[in-house]
């Protein structure tokens, strides 16, 4: 019982801070054209990407912001700085790193989770990535994992060969805005065969207030390969709104095994708007473990389309929406090839007048004979004032499709909160130990120490409800 | 490393709604005339709606007059949630015209129509024709009405106009609802008086499909106090209903129910229009406290059929049973979308869809649970199980929930899509029955939960033969059945 008294202590304020930095170097507040070239001019890129940028910029002025989801007109995208750059150059190791810079990422434990199990660390502060460290081992294996600025001018062929692949520039408003402007992310190659014996890992801040956060993830496993991506973030609270814009594409090719973890955090005034993408060819399989429980309002449905035969596919998607929050959160699968599977397993929780909406999509193509697919979405509502919603889409077009669907909606039971509360809890830790424990599903797939940090953010979140 | 293929024609994007939008199109071969998906062709103009005014009174004119502006300015899709999946392209509507209204002297029980055995009573209309309205001498000593829209507003001109002008009776947002509302040609009430229990049910029989003519109707069933009635309702093909490479008809119907504390009502619904028909249908219904509302719904007839269902459970106690069934062969379209709004404290709503699609058949189910603040205690469940029964076939579910109130003894839905069951096959097989017959009793069985709703034994019967008919027709055409894998 005193475990769980100690995570109930509010740690926001170790989550909560603002160094100021000396930027360098950052564009003029708003975007247009010249702040596109101006980018790319900053990053010296190749042509190639400058004329791909101007594109999507165009393709991003024409396209009508979206109004299925509701709050995305306040967005000013005119009062955006869309792109920062801390420090001149990469940093090799973590003394050469500012100690500025150095003291955010203490806080937040990266060295220690270096220390402890890590294979590489990329660290994104603002809009670049200031840090970066891959252990010999893994540049003995072959695999790549830089920024993706840095991949753009040391891997061009094989960079170019899957940028912008799995989402192209067009594919939505907000692809073309990343595309347009994007800066730093990380990407990742892993060579035929190699299985990454530990997760690879990148922290992402936003920092600055009104700082744009543009990043641009590429992962590469090539066949037979292996590897497990995880992302946190975190950020410092503001009272103005903040922009997060990000695409990440995956390309797992035949006999491949790729999961992507992520969890999101981002203070309540940042808008953050991710379009993830995995396309899963012959035997590989792609697996989403995806949560939000920061942000304003986030929209993001990791997706993978199956394009070659037995491919599998597996979404878990969590989503925490608090006061003030949206969490338009979801998953997408395509299924495009024969003896392909797929299963979405979507949890969301909402309280103090938050409002989590499950939107997914579970498309049977024609051609993908054999399909085994399922959907299950439970949602938790902790209180009479709070909103919860799921639209998902079914569309099936093979006569020999097994898919299943179930969704359920419900609140706390009383006789749990009861039971807990008659051996000792208060009512608050009796509700924090059932949410975590319908949220399980999600923590379960988490390495140790993310599964501990995971369960604090949910425990910071609960408290929300007693302040 | 194996090349990466461009992306072309798949469907993508952040809103899984807009993607397929956009790609399906491109995907098929090029028809002509190319269409938006939403766009109507049937046009209504304001001397159509000013015409009905010189035989009507001036409440109903204003009636129609506000539905014709909201007509020109919804959209035919008014959830953004369905935007992407509407498809009016197989509807060719730009040169039907609508019957005149109807006369307010149509004679009733002029024609051939008579009674059917075992209801107590008949209203039918063919076209612009009154075939004929009948109702028993028992329930007509008890007070209930059951007439033409036009008798009533001669016999009791202020139930017609509390029936008729009652704003919220159809959504305001639909086009295709507000459609009907500003040009319906023929309509039919019945009004169950107050602690009247009617035993046999009432058939209401539209007859519609003469090519390059639209039949715009409403219907508006009104029960009282612990009033009870069931109805049976016909959409069958008029004598010179066109088929599917006629010149196209449009039907249009609302089905308007309030029932006021604890009335209890049953509809079962038989479509059966021709294929060269196109139907748009509004069911709303008010539902008091304590008072039960049961829907069983057979969808089998029409070119494209779109059709809405709005439960609005709006007493406490109240509930709501819907069971809706499509059949479908060749390229036959059903747009389904049922709404069901918890209002009052414990309603209860139980919703089930189900579709077996022959051939390159679409069926579109979507539907849609709000619980609102004050539902307090609510049991909601809505079910959307497909069948596809042909590679060209498409189910497309999207069962969403909205809820404000988690206060609730259940809020679920479910969904499966799959062939037919291998171990049902081989159970048949084990009994002497052949895989053809096997086949066709696994989804006729699969239909039967509405089959077995419907009120009437003579219409349960027809159903029962119209299906099997239609499956005989759909596996006659198709190619054998697939012979299990050695």
């Amino acid at each position: 019982m005193t475990a769980t008294r100690d995570l109930v202590a509010d740690q926001r304020e170790q989550f909560a801070f603002h160094d100021d930095i000396d930027y360098l170097a950052q564009t003029k507040r708003g975007l247009s054209r010249s702040t596109v070239e101006e980018i790319s001019a900053f990053k010296n890129e190749p042509d190639w990407m400058l004329q791909y940028r101007l594109r999507a910029y165009d393709h991003f002025m024409k396209r009508a912001m979206p109004t299925w989801t509701d709050g995305l007109d306040r967005i000013n995208f005119d009062n955006i700085v869309y792109y920062r750059k801390p420090s001149e150059r990469e940093e090799k190791s973590w003394d050469d790193v500012p100690d500025k810079i150095k003291q955010t990422f203490e806080r937040l434990g990266i060295p220690e989770a270096e220390r402890k199990f890590l294979a590489g660390v990329g660290a994104q502060y603002d809009s670049e990535v200031v840090y970066h460290s891959v252990k010999e081992e893994l540049t003995k294996l072959g695999v790549v994992f830089m920024g993706t600025d840095q991949a753009l001018i040391e891997y061009p062929e094989i960079f170019r060969k899957h940028f912008g692949t799995v989402v192209p520039a067009e594919d939505n408003k907000f692809s073309a805005l990343n595309a347009a402007v994007w800066s730093g992310g990380s990407f990742v190659y892993v060579p035929k065969g190699v299985e990454v014996p530990l997760p690879l890992q990148a922290y992402f801040r936003i920092n600055g207030e009104n700082t744009g956060q543009f990043e641009r993830t590429l992962i590469v496993v090539d066949e037979g390969a292996k590897v497990h991506y995880i992302e946190g973030c975190t950020a410092p609270i503001y009272a103005t709104e903040s922009l997060h814009v990000a695409v990440v594409e995956v390309v797992a090719l035949p006999g491949s095994k790729v999961r992507y973890t992520t969890i999101q955090n981002w203070s309540n005034d940042v808008y953050n708007l991710v379009t993830k993408r995995a396309h899963a060819y012959e035997n590989s399989t792609v697996e989403w473990i995806d949560a939000n429980t920061g942000s304003r309002k986030t929209v993001k449905y990791p997706s993978i389309y199956l394009r070659g035969e037995n491919a599998t596919a597996d979404i878990i998607s969590v989503a925490v929406a608090g006061k003030g929050q949206h969490q338009d959160t979801g998953a997408k699968a395509v299924h495009l090839a024969p003896n392909t599977r797929s299963r979405i397993v979507s949890k969301s929780v909402s309280k103090d007048g938050g409002r989590a909406t499950y939107r997914g999509h579970l498309k049977v193509s024609p051609g993908a004979t054999n399909v085994v697919a399922s959907v299950r979405c439970d949602a938790l509502m902790l209180d009479d004032i709070s909103r919860s919603d799921t639209y998902p889409y079914i569309d099936i077009q093979e006569d020999d499709t097994t898919m299943t669907h179930e969704a359920t909606v419900g609140k706390v039971s009383a006789e749990q909160v009861f039971y807990l509360m008659s051996r000792g809890l208060t009512e608050n830790e009796a509700t924090n130990l059932i949410v975590q424990g319908f949220l399980e599903v999600f923590t379960k797939e988490l390495p140790m120490e993310y599964a501990i940090e995971f369960n604090r953010l949910v425990k910071l979140e609960m408290e929300g409800s007693l302040g | 490393m194996s090349p990466v293929p461009r992306e072309v024609t798949l469907p993508a994007g952040a809103p899984p709604t807009q993607a397929t939008e956009a790609a399906a199109p491109a995907a098929r071969p090029a028809r002509a005339p190319r269409r938006a998906a939403n766009e109507l062709t049937f046009k209504l103009d304001q001397a159509t709606v000013a015409a009905y005014a010189g035989s009507e009174p001036d409440w109903l004119t204003a009636d129609r007059q506000t539905a014709f502006g909201r007509y020109e300015t919804q959209p035919v899709e008014s959830n953004q949630l369905y935007t992407t999946y509407v498809d009016l392209r197989t509807a060719n509507l730009a040169d039907v015209v609508a019957w005149d209204a109807a006369v307010p002297s149509a004679a009733t029980a002029a024609s051939g129509a008579s009674l059917p055995s075992g209801a107590a009573g008949l209203a039918a209309i063919a076209e612009n024709r009154v075939e004929g309205v009948i109702l028993d001498d028992e329930s007509r000593a008890a007070g209930v009405i059951l007439d033409t829209v036009a008798g009533v507003l001669a016999r009791d001109p202020e139930l017609a106009r509390r029936l008729l002008a009652e704003p919220s009776s159809l959504p305001d947002d639909d086009k295709l609802a507000q459609l009907t509302r500003a040009a319906w040609n023929q309509g039919l009430v019945l009004h169950v008086p107050a602690g009247i229990r009617l035993e046999r049910p009432i058939v209401l029989r539209w007859q519609a499909g003469e090519p390059g003519r639209a039949l715009l109707t409403r219907t508006i069933i009104d029960l009282g106090e612990g009033a009870s009635a069931s109805v049976v309702e016909e959409l069958l093909p008029s004598t010179g209903a066109g088929g599917r490479t006629a010149a196209q008809a449009l039907f249009t119907g609302s089905l308007e129910i309030h029932l006021a504390a604890g009335a209890e009502l049953a509809v079962a619904s038989i479509q059966d229009l021709a294929e060269g028909t196109v139907a748009f249908q509004h069911r709303q219904a008010e539902i008091g406290e304590s008072a039960t509302l049961r829907w069983a719904l057979a969808q089998l007839g029409g070119r494209l059929v779109r059709s809405r269902v709005d439960n609005r459970l709006s007493g406490d106690r109240s509930s709501v049973e819907q069971v809706e069934i499509v059949f479908g062969a060749n390229d036959q379209l059903f747009d389904l979308t049922s709404n069901t709004r918890h209002i009052g404290r414990d309603t209860t709503g139980n919703l089930l869809s189900k579709a077996a699609l022959l051939d390159a058949t679409r069926s579109y189910m979507k539907g849609l649970i709000i619980i609102e603040p004050t539902a307090i205690g609510t049991d909601s469940f809505l079910g959307e199980f497909g069948m596809n029964l042909s590679k060209q076939a498409r189910a497309v579910a999207i069962p969403s929930l909205e809820i404000d109130q988690p206060d609730c003894r259940r809020a679920m839905h479910s969904s499966a899509v799959g062939p037919i069951d291998e171990t049902q096959m081989f159970y048949l097989e084990s009994r002497g029955i052949s895989p053809e017959d096997a086949r066709k009793f696994i989804v006729l069985g699969f239909l039967e939960p509405v089959v077995a709703r419907v009120p009437l034994v003579a219409a349960q019967d027809r159903l029962r033969e119209l299906l099997e008919s239609k499956w005989d027709a759909g596996a006659l055409a198709e190619p054998a059945v697939t012979a299990p894998a050695a």
